[in-house]
């Protein structure tokens, strides 16, 4: 009887992961090779805006507040976990990275935290920012490695960066999830009066989104994860689809938002392009422009607010 | 303007800065989504225990022949050099904490079996290793150097000193070592192919 019931858990608790897994592998061993992006940009600093934002690929995107650079989840390996390969390349030559104000990491996981990475950051930024439990899963590096609790924050010279609630899956070798239980978070940057939200990574949690409203009223940009999607009854627990980061970005106010999080690696069960298609069509649904929902290229820098 | 015509103008303005994303707000799902499942610690280290038990396969060879065996290996502590913080840890040891730069003290029972002519017998190995990243701070590639003290059971029972030397990528998961114990008769050179989950 023990037995029995210990197998349908086991069974109950895998099968589901199992089979995504297989298809995600499936599909990992028939990717394409690497796009390359046309006109990378070479000089991100852009002195005639007041927010600028270049998506880099997957969550990485270099935030311009003013004169301030932030870079957050930076990812510029050509695989991830030495099995997942990239579809389009970077947007941007880390080399090219002006230096920068703080570096944030939403999470453990391999598309979010990646230590070769950091290590084309080490020398640009004095502090990478994580969430609680982190660094004791990161290796030494030159820029000091601080956590930060939900709604704590780091301030210097001018610039606040402040944790914010969202709901994902701790841990990085699966194993660890169960141990590092509070290891995610999504962050708002604060500078000169502006304010952005990254999202990082998130299921969709309306109380998570409002009670960051509250605290910052005036966002200026939300920087949303729009994917994976499919297979949607795996991906509920820690993933929005399009349409409820729609609802997201009503519920946080923010005057504009970015989409990040979507054909950059193989981690589901969507098509290439499938996941902005699908933004696409609940925005016109919705009545919302392209001006409130900007969908960037990967490598592309748009200009949000100029001076 | 009017005082009175002042208040409806006010109502509006204020109702388009402040009540119209109200209203937005309230078309979109209050539905949350449901908790993700997480294993417990205590289910965690269950199915760490068991993934124990899953041996690393080897290839012993001797000087007169070639056979097989099993090896497990345990932790009881680690000093990790390369990890931002907790450099102390024991038996559960996250595969970053090993292979950034760690020395580890390791117990190894082994299980030589399958070859022509000679019996299977037990040994059991207490070491010292060193791991060393190559890159990306040793998740996709790491080395390590060791020595151990084993103890040979059975009718040749006879303990001596052994060497090793290892690679490993895939956040440590997989790797070769190559140990060797020039004392250790019919099991001079033993190829493993290690497997490790934490």
């Amino acid at each position: 009887m023990c037995y029995r019931a210990l197998l349908a858990l086991v069974l109950g608790l895998t099968l589901p992961g199992c089979g995504f897994a297989w298809r995600a592998l499936k599909r990992n061993l028939s990717a394409p090779p690497e796009r390359t992006v046309a006109h990378q940009v070479v000089d991100p600093k852009r002195p005639e805006a007041r927010l600028a934002a270049l998506w880099v690929g997957h969550a990485t995107v270099l935030l311009q507040l003013d004169d301030r650079f932030v870079l957050t989840d930076p990812v510029f390996s050509h695989t991830l976990s030495q099995a997942s390969p990239r579809l389009v390349e970077p947007g941007l030559d880390p080399e090219r990275l002006p230096p920068l104000a703080a570096v944030v990491i939403s999470h453990m996981h391999f598309d979010h935290l990646s230590f070769g990475s950091l290590d084309r950051v080490e020398q640009r930024t004095p502090i990478v920012l994580v969430p609680p439990g982190v660094r004791a899963s990161m290796p030494r590096y030159a820029f000091e490695i601080r956590e930060l609790e939900t709604w704590a924050s780091y301030e210097h010279d001018g610039l606040r960066v402040t944790a914010v609630p969202v709901q994902h899956i701790g841990g990085r070798y699966a194993l660890d999830s169960a141990f590092e239980t509070r290891a995610f978070t999504g962050y708002v940057f604060e500078y000169h009066g502006l304010s952005v939200y990254f999202g990082g990574d998130t299921a969709y949690i309306p109380s998570a989104f409002q009670a960051t409203r509250a605290r910052f009223p005036n966002l200026a940009l939300a920087l949303l994860p729009i994917c994976p999607d499919a297979p949607r009854d795996f991906m509920q627990y820690t993933h929005e689809s399009p349409n409820q980061a729609l609802d997201a970005f009503t519920l946080l106010g923010a005057q504009r938002m970015i989409p990040i999080h979507f054909d950059t690696y193989i981690n589901s069960d969507d098509a290439f392009g499938a996941c902005p298609r699908e933004l696409r069509e609940r925005m016109q649904a919705r009545g919302l422009s392209d001006e409130q929902v900007q969908i960037l290229a990967i490598g592309e820098q748009r200009v949000l607010i100029a001076k | 303007m009017s005082r009175r015509g002042a208040v409806p103008l006010f109502a509006l303005v204020a109702f388009g800065a402040f009540g119209a994303p109200n209203a937005a707000a309230e078309e979109v799902s209050t539905q949350p989504a449901p908790k993700p499942r997480v294993l417990s610690p205590a289910a965690a280290v269950g199915i760490w225990a068991a993934a124990q038990l899953i041996p690393s396969p080897e290839l012993v060879i001797g000087k007169r022949h070639v056979g097989g065996g099993l090896r497990w290996q345990l932790t009881p502590v680690l000093y990790s050099f390369g990890i931002a913080e907790r450099p102390l840890r024991t038996f559960l040891i996250s595969p970053i904490a090993r292979h950034s730069g760690s020395i580890e003290l390791h117990v190894s029972p082994e299980w030589a079996c399958c070859a022509a002519n000679e019996q299977s017998g037990w040994l059991v190995r207490a070491g010292l290793r060193l791991y060393l990243p190559l890159l990306e701070h040793g998740e996709k590639l790491s080395w390590s150097v060791g020595g151990s003290y084993y103890h040979a059971a059975g009718g040749n029972s006879r303990n001596g000193a052994a060497a090793d030397l290892g690679l490993f990528t895939f956040n440590g998961a997989f790797g070769l070592n190559l140990t060797v114990s020039p004392w250790l008769s019919r099991r001079e050179v033993i190829t493993t192919f290690a497997i490790r989950l934490f």
